[in-house]
């Protein structure tokens, strides 16, 4: 008998479908980064557990964010709810019904639809199987008791305790598998298979500037448009990847420019943010994105910006190497390839969770070849610690960037990795 | 220890039975008809191996055109005219669908309402 039980619990963890790795699921919230306005902030779309219901949005800036106008719409029936929301001042918006939604946000003249899915759990779907055991156990303990007292012979006491005890067995077998069992899929997800997950094709991009050719000092628009590999068709299956569609980092060849903004979806398929650049030359752009049941991929482009250097007070100082920083140190002071090397950024006030994380750490090749994004792990106290292996000798433009309530700081410097 | 034997095999029969059927149903699931509203069109879209069952909600459509991709496998197929079998009911027939699994179509409205192309997934079964 516990060998059948075993089998049947294989069984059922065999064929037990995956949790999807990147699913907005009801209970958690949605944050999205986004650079609008000029100014970068996460918009927060609070868990809803009751629908029809109110649906909260919040928005968090780095260090300020403008008031944005929200404009929200179900795709399923058009209905149209408006709201604003600002730092401190959220924003109470009404679902009437569960599925897919867009949310439209306005500021400054630029806007973004975020598509999103309103989900609620319907349970496991197995409690019936729990509550029904007990139920029938319960019920045939009195009908047992009932049968004891009326009935001389023990048959039918026997049958009666049997399936009683069937059922508080079924009821605690369920209990105990209900880890592995198939859940049932919220109400407004996604109609999709039950069985693994195969991933999906890799993805094209053209990235343009508009005006084509920028001028030094003037602002133009990054466009990044995405297309399956496969069909040809836009990409708009992006999950939300370290709390963005996309990441978008822009440097200029001698790394003196670096921008990590995160582009406001304005068509299916489509990424745009606003920037501008002091100095004509070659700038190199790398997109950091997901796909939905996919893994992480990294588009590169690059733009050229013409006309003369229009230096501002804030232009962008020359890197220099960590140790020059004083606020950098890297362990060992001279990195092997391919042997994990310890970068300790001291900071300047106490960090905040940006992007989901306390420190971002991107690490560019000298040619532009190469393009690493890395973590801080929760190091206390005011330092960031980021663990990377340089890949090959050679020279690295590097940038931590973390966020205080003073907003974001991004921290540039060189390593140099010996032959 | 007849009694305790029966007793066992009554338990386990049981389980096995109840498990597996609870287990069958949990898994099996329809096609079921998604509503997707645009600015222009509402539609109905109800999709089997065989046939796409559109249905307009809201506008005046006179040609449906439907093109479907599977996009976990990056398959395309030819898009297919949908066949006006009443006034704001179109049916797609023909060899839309390689295979099972979730399908994003999009569907071409065009008419007295506009042109719109809505988009919406649906899982494809036998």
């Amino acid at each position: 008998m516990i060998r059948l039980l075993c089998l049947v619990g294989l069984l059922v963890v065999l064929l037990a479908s995956p949790a999807a790795a990147h699913d907005v699921k009801a209970g958690s919230d949605l944050r999205i980064a986004q650079t609008i306005a000029g100014a970068e902030l996460t918009l927060v779309i609070k868990a809803t557990t009751r629908v029809p219901g109110p649906l909260r949005v919040e928005v968090i800036g780095f260090p300020s964010a403008p008031t944005l106008d929200l404009r929200l719409r179900s795709v399923t029936d058009g209905r149209v709810v408006t709201g604003t929301v600002a730092p401190g001042r959220p924003a109470q918006l009404r679902v009437e019904e569960t599925g897919p939604h867009e949310l439209t946000v306005g500021a400054g003249g630029e806007s973004a639809v975020i598509p999103f899915r309103v989900l609620v759990d319907r349970g496991s779907g197995w409690e019936f199987l729990i509550y029904g055991g007990l139920f029938v156990a319960g019920l045939l303990l009195v009908g047992g008791l009932l049968t004891g007292a009326f009935n001389r012979r023990g048959r039918s006491a026997f049958v009666v305790t049997a399936v009683a005890a069937a059922g508080l067995a079924v009821a605690a077998l369920i209990v105990i598998l209900d880890p592995w069992l198939p859940a049932r899929s919220p109400d407004g997800a996604e109609p999709r298979p039950t069985d693994s997950v195969i991933g999906r094709p890799y993805v094209q991009r053209v990235v343009t500037m508009v005006p084509a050719a920028p001028a030094a000092g003037e602002e133009f628009v990054a466009r990044v448009e995405l297309f399956d590999g496969s069909t040809g068709r836009p990409v708009d299956d992006l999950t939300i990847h370290h709390e963005a569609m996309a990441h978008l980092v822009v440097t200029s060849e001698d790394g003196r420019y670096f921008r990590h903004v995160h582009p406001l979806r304005t068509a299916p398929g489509r990424l745009e943010v606003r920037l501008r650049a002091d100095r004509p030359g070659r700038y190199l752009t790398y997109v950091e994105l997901e796909r939905t049941d996919s893994g992480g991929q990294l588009l590169t482009g690059s733009f050229t910006v013409t006309g003369s250097a229009k230096p501002t007070a804030s232009s962008d100082p020359a890197l220099q190497d960590a140790a020059a920083t004083g606020t950098v140190t890297v362990t060992p002071a001279a990195p092997q390839a391919g042997r994990a090397a310890t970068v300790e950024v001291a900071t300047s006030g106490t960090p905040r969770p940006w992007l989901g994380m306390a420190g971002h750490l991107i690490v560019r090749g000298a040619d532009g070849e190469f393009l690493g994004h890395v973590h801080e792990m929760g190091t206390p106290g005011s330092r960031l610690r980021f663990t990377f292996s340089f890949p090959a000798p050679g020279r690295y433009l590097a940038w931590a960037q973390y966020a205080t309530d003073r907003g974001i700081t991004t921290v540039p410097f060189t390593v140099e990795v010996p032959r | 220890m007849k009694q305790v034997k029966g007793l066992r095999l009554l338990i386990l029969g049981g389980l096995v039975a109840v498990v597996a059927a609870a287990f069958v149903i949990a898994r099996t699931s329809g096609p079921d008809p998604v509503t997707t509203t645009g600015t222009r069109y509402a539609v109905t879209v109800t999709a089997d191996r065989s046939a796409v069952d559109i249905r307009v909600d809201r506008g005046e459509a006179d040609t449906v055109i439907v093109a479907a991709v599977m996009t976990t496998m990056g398959h395309a197929v030819p898009e297919v005219t949908a066949r006006k079998a009443a006034p704001g009911h179109f049916v797609a027939e023909g060899d839309l669908f390689l295979m099972n699994g979730a399908w994003e179509l999009s569907v071409r409205l065009a008419g007295r309402s506009g042109e719109e192309t809505l988009t919406l997934n649906t899982l494809v079964t036998d």
